[in-house]
């Protein structure tokens, strides 16, 4: 008996946070702005208001407010809005890595992927971003127009993983 | 399936990346006509070790240069290509 | 009390039963039919390498075919049949063919080939329905299949003393441990020999294991290995025929692993000999697991035939279960080790078998030169033992040659995978020479290949294994020759009088054993092999209930039916409104790419083969894009939104590979630019409206002056942004509107509201695709189909001039300008409709100088036009051509004009 519960969170902004040059003055600017620092690969870091995400070397996964970030980035980077394209999903209970095996690649079971680890990858065909928010939860970024399929497939596997 | 060890991710699935092309038969863009052309249609194609540019397209979405032996698959390097990244 | 039916009539077996042993606790020998000869087979092993008692298991969509009776659990209510009989199994009209099998022999199938055509068709007609295995069931398959990954340190394929040791090993030093067996229950050899490891061992090894946190799947074969130590497994959470209890059949594992330990174990071998495929002939190995774990006693008086020690252990478990050993052949010269009490001949090699009523008779042997014949109801062979080493094959490894055990074992392999137990150090034999007449010796039960077939085939030249192999299709049932191929080796080897190791060795391909079409599927066998991608309006357009056309893996709205409309009626309407009102559809799977930075108009202007950095802020224009070798591959439209913010469209179709060319260049070529470009297509969804009344109807949506043609907007409708772009696909007045995708449903209400105020329409691909034909616009798939490069679509005015795109180099190559290239032309009907995909004919029988792309009608006025490529097109206006489709039968004569057939001045863009 594995439990998991998939769930769909309501839309909210979501940016995408590039950086092209001059890279570690923008790291320290960030810091000075936000009080942390850019999160490395595969790593998440904020807080709720807001929230860096890296799943690329260049790129940010922005959640929250980003009033502070354009001057941070000044000619060193750009956001750009992507929340439409995106549906952010949420896998929870002591099911969840199991349920990320299910049509996976990725070793979403190593003890290793905790809390505030992410990792892109494909799942039943769909590429997915994925974000560990606690030992019990993580959350998935899937493209809008796959999410009904994947949700589908989840929902039915979730169903084995009950069984 | 392979494992290719992505710079920035660690050792994934093959089926996370997509394979661009050999790094032999990249065409720079001041490439004059006769150059670009042999750069895309006369090739090398060794039997064994050779350069290829590899793209991790469901996961970080970075290009990188693998070295890899055609025929038995050992792969004895990966370099990330691109702009200037923070570590 | 389990009870289960073969053939329609119901037995009952017990707990832990395979079919095989449940059908020899209710006498029954007799299994099946051979392939070729119809010859009556019984259950010959133990285990996967069943090559005879194949039977179809389950009713319905569930029934599994070729299934061997060693390898399914029985349960309740199992159903399971013969194969390969008629009219029944013990009388079986094929089996005359036995009387004439030199007619089936070696090569037979590539003999009659090529023979004449009429003697194969004559031939083909009765082996078609004497040779072949279960049939194929006709229903879907009701269960469903999973696919999981897995990943560990250490893999153990395996669960016999050596894997068991291992994994234990490997899951108490702390590593992540996969342990594997394909039967039901631990044990593997201990099962059958449990003296010195014993049940309990066992469970209590197992448990340590798990407590350790290892993984142990048993019904579960390592049925491939692949690159970089991927195994593949195939678990059945259910059994062949049986209702899995959670839906689920089978599931596929894909486990990545550190390290691979493969204690597989071996194969016991057969002997050559006349008969040796009768009922009551057993591997010895075999009848010890049936007497030892099943409690099941085959026969009364049992011969051994061997060329090892184990075949002992068999004649001591028979006799302890109350069976009289008649006699064991041994086929060493002199006795080996003590005396086992059993009457012993040794320097015996079995001759042939007698049988009556599909049961065995008597068992004749050469006993130091002379032949003596016992009666016996069971006969026991061991003829030495073949290490598994199919997974370490796979994962590229190279066999050593033990001559003591006359078998292959592992080697070095390039992955990190290493053999343990009795694969790795197989028991000592004695190496004997068959003496009995091949004709009956079968090598290959399940195909019922012979010696005489492999000396046939030696007779006519054949040298090489691989190509002995496929001339008498040895090895190459499903079984694969896991107990045959040693035996072929060796008389080839005979015969090259050359020692086996040099005669060579067929592949070991993936998989282990036959795996269900089903499980490779996945979920995909359910539902779609891939997800459609839905449209975030698609509730909007379901209410509609229109017709849905795919376009890639996107469904969109064809057309949206009214009134009973057909798909020609509702499109034509469709089309007419936006020609003579307005209509709105929606363009939401276009390409887009937001591109930003300083460097942004620079970037474009590589991507991109005509200038971007002209535009003024909040201007767009037409652009394409071309291959490095000068060919047009994809097009759109470039807006420039802000001073240094762009926003780029290409075709739905080109999406992906456009993302893809898009970050290559970026990030391969152009690593030094500072931009920023982000795929932006399912953030925005699309609306487009057109029509002459559109501006008047995006007016009251925006309360302002909409732009005017190819400019953009920022604006707001129905309290929601949205960015408008003043582009026309149709050639009316059009608009394009941009929304997060999120908030697209509200304002595309607001749109609907006005444009069916208005007395507008809805429409669909199909209204759309006349629209576009008639005012002659590309579409990327159709008229850009690779082939062509910008002057052969009349694009070139539009090319960069100062160059730098990718593809200016490759379009500077002089044959991309010369003379008899295929160019982009009009073409209308002189009568009836020009079949689309039609070839462009100067006259009947001449040979093609062109095709229709796509063709259509002119909306208002009528008459068939299309699009097409023609040879020096651009100087033949005015010329009659046949647009002929000799496949659908449908011609018509056409006339070649200017690809624009409804305001070529463009007028009606404009204000």
């Amino acid at each position: 008996m594995t439990e998991v519960t998939i769930t769909t969170l309501p839309a909210a902004p979501l940016h995408v946070f590039e950086i092209w040059g001059n890279a570690a003055s923008v790291a320290k600017r960030f810091k000075a702005a936000t009080g942390f620092a850019l999160p490395a690969t595969g790593r998440s870091g904020g807080n709720d208001a807001l929230r860096l995400i890296r799943f690329e070397p260049t790129v940010w996964l922005v959640e929250g407010d980003i009033s502070a970030l354009g001057d941070v980035l000044a000619d060193d980077g750009a956001l750009t809005a992507i929340s439409g394209g995106v549906v952010h999903m949420r896998l929870s209970g002591p099911g969840w890595r199991t349920l990320l095996m299910e049509g996976g690649v990725f070793d979403a079971e190593s003890p290793a992927f905790a809390a505030g680890c992410s990792a892109a990858t494909i799942i039943d065909h769909v590429n997915v971003r994925l974000h560990v928010v606690s030992d019990d939860a993580c959350d998935a970024y899937v493209p809008l127009s796959f999410s009904q399929g994947l949700r589908h497939f989840w929902k039915q596997a979730a169903g084995i993983l009950a069984g | 399936m392979m494992l290719i060890p992505c710079p920035h991710c660690g050792p994934r699935a093959q089926s996370e990346f997509i394979y661009e092309r050999t790094v032999d038969s990249v065409v720079p863009l001041d490439a004059p006509s006769q150059e670009a052309m042999t750069k895309l249609f006369t090739r090398n194609n060794p039997r064994g070790v050779d350069d290829e540019i590899w793209r991790h397209t469901y996961g970080c979405r970075a290009w990188m240069i693998l070295t890899r032996h055609r025929v038995t698959n050992e792969i004895s390097g990966c370099r990330a290509i691109g702009p200037e990244a923070l570590p | 009390m389990i009870t289960f039916s073969f053939d329609g009539k119901a037995y009952t077996a017990q707990e832990g039963d395979t079919l095989a042993a449940a059908l020899l606790r209710n006498g029954i020998g007799l299994v099946g039919r051979s392939f070729k000869y119809h010859r009556p087979r019984g259950i010959m092993t133990a285990g996967v390498e069943e090559p005879n008692a194949l039977v179809t298991v389950g009713e319905g969509g569930r029934a599994e075919p070729n299934t061997r009776a060693t390898d399914v659990f029985v349960y309740d209510g199992l159903v399971a049949r013969s194969q390969n009989r008629w009219p029944n199994l013990s009388f079986d009209v094929g089996s005359v063919l036995g009387l004439a099998a030199p007619a089936l022999s070696a090569g037979f199938y590539y003999k009659t080939f090529f023979g004449s055509a009429k003697k194969w068709m004559f031939y083909e007609y009765f082996i078609r329905k004497a040779a072949g295995l279960g049939n194929a069931p006709t229903q879907a398959d009701p269960d469903r299949f999973s696919h999981r990954a897995a990943f560990c340190d250490v893999l153990v394929v395996g669960a016999g003393p050596a894997g068991l040791q291992a994994a234990l090993d490997a899951a108490e030093a702390g590593k992540r441990v996969i342990l594997v067996e394909q039967d039901n229950i631990l044990g593997a050899s201990l099962i059958r020999d449990p003296q010195e490891l014993d049940a309990a061992w066992i469970e209590a090894t197992a448990a340590r294991i798990r407590g350790a946190g290892g993984r142990i799947l048993t019904r579960t074969t390592a049925s491939g290995y692949w690159e970089h130590d991927l195994v593949t497994l195939t678990q059945r959470l259910s059994e062949p025929g049986q209702t899995p209890a959670n839906g689920v059949a089978q599931r596929l594992w894909h486990v990545r692993a550190g390290q691979v330990i493969l204690a597989n174990g071996s194969i016991e071998r057969p002997m050559a000999f006349a008969h040796n495929d009768r009922p009551g002939v057993m591997l010895s190995q075999a009848l010890r697991s049936y007497v030892r774990r099943f409690g099941v006693v085959p026969g009364k008086r049992l011969v051994i035939a061997t060329n090892n020690d184990d075949a002992y252990k068999t004649a001591q478990a028979l006799k302890d279960a109350g069976a009289q050993i008649v006699a064991i052949l041994d086929a060493r010269p002199a006795p080996a080790g003590a005396n086992s009490g059993h009457r012993v001949y040794n320097d015996a090699v079995p001759l042939s078998t007698k049988g009556a009523r599909h049961c065995l008779k008597s068992v004749s042997a050469l006993v130091d030169g002379k032949t003596m014949e016992w009666d016996a109801d069971l006969l026991a062979v061991s003829g030495g033992f073949t290490p598994v080493v199919h997974l370490h094959m796979q994962a590229g490894g190279t066999l050593d040659w033990n001559e003591d055990a006359q078998a292959f074992i592992p080697a070095s392999s390039r992955q990190n995978v290493t053999t343990i137990g009795g694969a790795a150090d197989p028991q000592p034999i004695f190496k004997m020479v068959p003496v009995s007449s091949p004709n009956k010796s079968f090598i290959d039960f399940q195909n019922d290949v012979t010696l005489a077939d492999v000396d046939l085939a030696w007779a006519e030249g054949y040298r090489s294994v691989e190509h002995l192999k496929r001339y008498t299709t040895l090895g190459m049932a499903t079984d694969q020759g896991k107990l045959s191929n040693m035996a072929a080796l060796g008389r080839l080897a005979e015969k090259q009088g050359v020692a086996i190791p040099e005669a060579g060795l067929t592949t070991f391909r993936p998989p282990y054993t036959p795996v269900t079409m089903g499980l490779i599927a996945g979920a995909g066998a359910k539902d779609a092999g891939a997800h459609v991608r839905r449209l975030a309006l698609y509730d909007l357009h379901a209410a509609k209930n229109p017709i849905w056309q795919p376009l890639g893996y996107w469904f969109r709205p064809r057309a949206y039916p009214i009134n009973g409309e057909s798909l020609a009626q509702a499109a034509l309407r469709e089309a007419k409104a936006v020609r003579n009102n307005v209509g709105m559809t929606d363009v939401s799977t276009l390409a887009k790419f937001e591109v930003s930075g300083p460097d942004a108009a620079a970037f474009l202007e590589i991507i991109c083969a005509t200038t971007v950095s002209q535009l003024a802020v909040g201007r767009g224009r037409y652009t394409f894009m071309l291959r490095e070798d000068g060919f047009v591959f994809d097009d759109g439209t470039v807006w420039r939104l802000d001073e240094n913010r762009y926003l780029l469209t290409s075709s739905t179709g080109g999406a992906d590979r456009m993302a893809t060319h898009i970050s290559y260049v970026r990030q391969y070529l152009c690593p030094h630019l500072r931009v920023s470009a982000v795929n932006v297509q399912e953030h925005y969804a699309g609306i487009a409206i057109a029509g002459p009344t559109a501006k008047a109807v995006l007016a009251t949506l925006i309360g302002e002056e909409p732009p005017r043609h190819m400019s953009t907007v920022p604006a707001v409708i129905a309290g929601i942004p949205v960015i408008i772009l003043a582009a026309s696909y149709s050639g009316e007045r059009a608009f394009e509107i941009y929304i997060t995708a999120s908030d697209a449903a509200t304002v595309w209400a607001a749109c609907e509201g006005q444009v069916m105020k208005v007395g507008g329409a809805l429409y669909g691909l199909e209204a759309m695709e006349f629209l576009r034909i008639e005012k002659g616009h590309l579409v990327v798939g159709g008229e850009v189909d690779g082939r062509m490069t910008p002057h052969d679509l009349a694009l070139d005015k539009m090319l960069n001039k100062a160059g730098g795109y990718i593809g200016a180099s490759g379009l500077a190559r002089p044959a991309l300008s010369e003379a008899g290239r295929r160019q982009l032309v009009g073409l209308e009907a002189l009568e009836g409709d020009i079949p689309e995909g039609s070839m462009l004919i100067p006259s009947e029988g001449a040979s093609p100088q062109g095709h229709v792309s796509a063709a259509a009608f002119r909306i208002i006025e009528g008459g068939s036009v299309a699009l097409g490529q023609l040879v020096d097109g651009f100087s033949r206006h005015g010329e009659i051509l046949i647009a002929s489709s000799p496949t659908r039968g449908q011609k018509a004569r056409v006339r070649v004009v200017a690809p624009h057939f409804y305001d070529s001045a463009g007028e009606r863009y404009r204000d």
